[in-house]
């Protein structure tokens, strides 16, 4: 079975479409609502609307906290079930900040037997009106958290179901760098042998890399406007990527540009090993310089953790295996219809 | 090629332009439903970039096509 890598590629693919749509989030607290300001020493209600939650009267053990910091929180003194996701929680805040500062904001943390524990960061900012500052009245008694059960991936406040587009917008980008090293070493063949089948298959492979960095560029700037506010925030990486875009675009112009075919399979060949060389400098290394909103760049925590969890594993990787073995194929069909134009040119070349 | 080139700088070009994409409803929209609309949009764009491939791929294979007729 030669075609097996094929099969392979698209059941990868088809594996992470499925299981990387099919698997639900972990239920989650959406949104926080109050209807006055939170004070020191006054009461407050906050209502808690939920994402995919199950909230319910009578068969839950539902425990909520409003937290300022690691040591310091408060447990609520009454919650209430409005709807399915909707739940009235209400606190008595102490007359008293833990901090100096005017203003501190708590997290609202939801436990719950059913949904399993939820943050919603910044969920009240509390006012000092008092001004004086000491612990009395705060605890550090958040304990016995309960773990959702059952296959589901993280829930994020921001990113909510755009999560799964890790399995979609990242592998792009995976199977590009994958591509172009492919492409660059049979550029390294050609230079080596000066036979022109590689110089063909690495302009192949160039062009499904390009294709899948440019969408990897549009699902990025698609991804980028509901979650970052704007297609295009001039973020580094994001920057960094279109450079990249252009140094490959130049090896094609580049490699069009010469009458003598022998010339321009050569210095295309070693313009593309030095587009590949920077790569790495573009999209791993300068973006890690300065802020980016990128994960795991510019003091960014990488994806890991809360973000990426086993569960998002076992759909990822497939996913990064399947779209390379995928733009192989694309690239494998270029090249023999390359490889075919030339035989035909050859032929007519011999006959003339 | 040229033309390719000259679409994609327009292509960025426009996507800096974020006034011009600017809809409140289309934000409405895309932010329903947990915003699972934007995983829809990014795999209907990848979708569109295979098609593309599709179309060059064609392009080619027409060219092969009429030079085999003209001289096979």
């Amino acid at each position: 079975m030669k075609h097996w890598w094929k099969i392979l590629g698209v059941l990868l693919m088809i594996y992470s479409i499925v299981a990387g749509l099919a698997i639900p989030l972990k239920p989650g607290i959406y949104d926080a609502i109050t209807a006055s300001k939170a004070i020191t020493g006054a009461p407050i209600d906050i209502v808690a609307v939920g994402y995919l939650t199950k909230f319910d009267n009578t068969k839950d053990d539902l425990r909520a906290w409003l937290k300022v910091d690691n040591e310091h929180a408060i447990a609520s003194t009454a919650i209430k079930v409005e709807s399915e996701s909707r739940l009235k929680v209400s606190f008595d805040i102490p007359n008293n900040l833990p901090s100096a500062d005017k203003t501190v904001d708590a997290a609202l943390i939801i436990d719950s037997k059913k949904n399993g524990y939820s943050i919603f960061p910044s969920a009240v900012f509390i006012k000092n009106t008092v001004g004086t500052n000491s612990a009395a009245g705060w605890t550090n008694a958040i304990s016995n958290m309960t773990q959702h059960q059952g296959m589901s991936f993280p829930y994020r406040n921001i990113l909510q179901e755009t999560i799964r587009n890790l399995f979609y917008h990242v592998p792009l980008w995976f199977g590009m760098m994958i591509i172009f090293l492919i492409s660059a070493i049979n550029s390294g063949r050609f230079l080596k042998t000066k036979n022109s089948k590689f110089d063909h298959k690495a302009a192949s492979y160039a062009s499904v890399g390009t294709l899948f960095g440019i969408l990897g560029l549009v699902t990025g700037a698609i991804w980028a406007k509901h979650t970052w506010g704007a297609y295009w925030s001039w973020d580094i990486k994001q920057n960094m990527s279109a450079i990249a875009m252009l140094v490959y675009l130049a090896y094609f112009v580049l490699r069009n540009s010469f009458e003598e075919s022998e010339q321009s399979a050569r210095i295309g060949a070693v313009y593309n090993i030095f587009a590949f060389v920077t790569l790495p400098m573009l999209l791993f290394v300068i973006p890690r310089l300065t802020d980016s909103l990128h994960p795991g760049n510019g003091g960014n925590p990488g994806f890991g953790g809360e973000d990426l969890d086993n569960n998002m594993r076992m759909v990822f990787y497939p996913a990064i295996i399947g779209f390379t073995l995928f733009g192989a194929w694309m690239a494998n069909i270029l090249y023999r219809l390359k490889a075919v134009q030339q035989r035909l040119l050859d032929k007519a070349f011999h006959s003339a | 090629m040229k033309e390719t080139i000259s679409y994609i700088f327009t292509f960025l070009f426009l996507l800096t332009q974020n006034s011009l994409f600017a809809q409140t409803a289309h934000d409405a929209f895309m932010r329903s439903n947990g915003k699972i609309y934007v995983v829809i949009g990014v795999l209907i764009s990848i979708f569109i970039g295979l098609v593309l491939f599709m179309v060059i791929m064609e392009r080619r294979l027409k060219k092969l096509e009429k030079e085999l007729n003209e001289n096979g």
